[in-house]
């Protein structure tokens, strides 16, 4: 093990602030990032964050992210937000953090809340908006990088004492109408995200976590409580926003899904369902299940009979995790790493989009070891408190969510199903002529702007310039007179997939159309789906006048597989710049698509019924 | 409660990002390069989080070597085996 390894094993079992800081000094530097990605971060504050910092870049390096990182003068935000030529915007940030304390941006409504009528409170509450709205409006001049933007924690002792839970002009009223018109701002600027503080203080004890004497001696108000939780929660939405997203829980079953042994204490004996201490594993079980609506996919791998454990999932009456939530599963006595890997091919993800559940201390030590890229959650069976041991780290929080979320798993049993199909069937031809596809493609209308950015935030083997838009970037697109953006719907006699594509296409005055973006979802590939979509993109290249459409690749560790997508479909290698290149074909040269897939135009239907 | 030396040793080389052995009675604000104000705000935030204690403000500006940490500490009730 490397000793920056070691370190980030040390983090996952000790969790300690110390355990952060050795880390931090183990990795490596942003120029020499080896196999890390870079992402740019910069943070701007009214208040000393550096010692959550650690924690936060150390959360991300567990997820393959290293931060370079930028860090705004104590206190001197317009500084950087408000020069367009200044250091911040010449360092070109891919997410921005605007810290923010509210005892220093409004330290009369902190400090001296009775002293103001509610005029003045109304006023303060105001221009504290007004002075993050011009500080984002100043940061958009130069930028449209994300921006995550905090609200306030609650009083801790509220300002008038245990009458002020009685009144309506009392500071917690304030810092809530705060943080309703912060929401508002973000909104209306786009692209900017809000960081719940109030929530993270109150859930570590805003007393605990809010260090008031290091507040007022050295403008440093996180405790030691906080500064974890802090750490992690900022982690989650820089690795939401780069695409690193976990897709599949996979969960061990006797004493994880259940208490006890099931080859031991048969299905009569495990222990689930109200009460000590079958309630903790029902609890893990109805968080799963919320896991599961909110499109992770949920794989069981345990050493067992497989009989006993379909058992238990057909015919306990405690489970609420049943065959149907399942989409694949390892049930024998194989070393689990190697199941790992087989799930992960058999489900077409990374290991690396994978979080593995267990009580466990060998077969999860076993996991790090042989496969790093996995999360391990190693559940602490005596603390009682299972589903939230298993969300704690956010590594399946997204910031979007769609309609096909929910319908993930189904998609995996469809495909068992059309693997049924494909036994039938003598050759790839035949089978793809008798699923009977229709493609819908089309520009989204806005009700699937958040499927369509989602794709290009999670989306990484069929991608090939993964480049990760939000929603905000979307609809710019979408408003931009220059820019196709395009979905691809497929469905085939057996189900519906969803929205599985993607292209974004700029066209410029010398004619040449560039393909800025195009992912397509693992569940749809092998289909030929892709040449409909290039061909979509040739067809409206050409109503734009342009004469020439060009693709770029940007090699990354995972999406190999479309390397020779544009050579092969006639594209003409153009030139490289760096590890990226470029192909070019003359649009009138490039052949229609030969596909058993039928097309429906979106935006064609709509112009013959207007 | 009850803690070792080592570990205490072991939280300084942590924040300072030097070899434990480094961490001495002779260890202090002039002799790790890494002991600066910010660290220094880091080392209260990591000693508070692995001793569950809270110093105060006259503790965080006296202790500027490895024997006032741990005197500080045992002022706290933590014992050194």
């Amino acid at each position: 093990m490397t000793s920056l390894a070691a370190a980030l094993a040390r983090v996952g079992s000790e969790g300690t602030y110390a355990s952060y800081l050795a880390a931090q000094s183990a990795l490596p530097p942003a120029r020499d990032p080896g196999t890390f990605e870079v992402v740019k971060l910069a943070v701007l504050r009214n208040f000393t964050v550096e010692p959550f910092l650690p924690v936060l870049e150390v959360e991300l390096a567990r997820s393959g992210l290293l931060a370079e990182t930028y860090v705004g003068d104590f206190d001197a935000i317009a500084a950087d937000a408000l020069d367009s030529d200044g250091r911040l915007a010449r360092f070109e940030p891919q997410a921005i953090v605007l810290a923010l304390w509210l005892d220093g941006l409004a330290p009369r409504l902190v400090e001296r809340f009775p002293s103001m009528t509610s005029a003045e409170v109304g006023a303060e509450s105001a221009r504290v908006s007004a002075h993050v709205r011009e500080m984002l409006d100043g940061i958009r001049r130069f930028s449209q990088a994300p921006v995550l933007l905090n609200n306030f924690p609650l009083p801790v002792r509220p300002a008038r004492g245990i009458v002020d839970a009685q009144r309506d002009d009392s500071q917690t009223e304030a810092v809530l109408s705060i943080d309703r018109s912060l929401r508002a701002i973000a909104r209306d600027v786009g692209n900017v995200f809000i960081v719940d503080h109030m929530a993270l203080f109150a859930s570590v004890g805003t007393a605990e976590g809010f260090d008031e004497r290091s507040w007022m001696h050295r403008r440093s108000p996180i405790g030691r409580s906080a500064l974890v939780p802090l750490g992690r929660e900022y982690a989650k939405f820089v690795r939401a926003l780069r695409g690193r997203v976990r897709k599949c829980v996979v969960v061990d079953c006797d004493d994880t899904l259940w208490g006890g042994v099931i080859g031991e204490d048969g299905i009569d004996g495990i222990r689930l369902g109200e009460g000590h201490p079958g309630a903790s594993y029902t609890a893990l079980q109805q968080e799963l299940l919320n896991l599961h609506d909110r499109g992770v996919l949920i794989a069981l791998c345990t050493k067992n009979n497989e009989a006993d454990v379909l058992e238990v999932l057909r015919d306990h009456p405690g489970m609420l995790l049943r065959e149907e939530h399942i989409a694949a599963y390892r049930i024998n006595w194989e070393d689990k790493a190697s199941n790992l890997a087989a799930l992960a091919m058999e489900l077409n993800i990374g290991l690396d989009s994978m979080v593995l559940v267990d009580d466990s201390a060998f077969e999860c030590g076993l996991v790090s070891e042989r496969h790093p890229e996995v999360a391990v959650v190693q559940l602490d069976l005596g603390a009682g408190d299972l589903a939230s041991q298993l969300t704690r780290h956010g590594y399946f929080d997204s910031l979007v969510t769609s309609k096909e979320d929910t319908q993930r798993t189904s998609h995996f049993k469809a495909e068992a199903a059309r693997r049924d199909l494909q036994g039938s069937s003598s050759s790839l031809e035949e089978y793809l002529e008798r699923l009977e596809m229709v493609a819908e493609i089309g520009p989204p209308d806005d009700e699937l702007v958040p499927r369509v950015a989602q794709l290009t935030q999670k989306t990484n083997q069929f991608n090939l310039t993964t480049r990760r838009y939000t929603e905000a970037d979307i609809r710019r697109f979408l408003a931009s007179a220059r820019t196709d953006v395009v979905y691809l719907r497929l469905r085939d006699r057996v189900a519906d997939l969803g929205v599985v594509g993607v292209a974004i296409m700029r066209s410029s005055d010398d004619g040449v159309a560039e393909i800025d973006s195009f992912v397509m979802s693992c569940r749809a590939l092998g289909r030929g789906a892709e040449r409909i979509m290039l061909d979509e993109l040739r067809r409206r290249a050409q109503e734009r006048g342009c004469e020439k459409v060009r693709g770029v690749y940007v090699p990354t560790s995972k999406n190999e597989q479309v390397a020779d997508l544009y050579p092969s479909a006639g594209f003409a290698r153009e030139s490289a710049t760096g590890p990226s290149r470029s192909f070019i074909a003359d649009v009138r040269a490039l052949p229609p698509a030969r596909s058993p897939i039928t097309v429906v135009r979106t935006a064609d239907t709509r112009t013959v019924a207007s | 409660m009850i803690a070792t030396e080592a570990k205490l040793k072991q939280v300084l080389a942590d924040v300072f990002g030097v070899d434990p052995a480094r961490i001495d009675d002779d260890a202090s604000v002039d002799t790790i390069e890494k002991w600066d104000s910010l660290n220094h705000l880091k080392l209260v935030l990591a000693l508070e989080d692995q001793f569950k204690v809270s110093l105060n403000e006259e503790q965080v500006v006296e202790m500027l070597n490895y024997p006032l940490v741990k005197v500080v500490l045992q002022e706290h009730g933590v014992e050194f085996r």
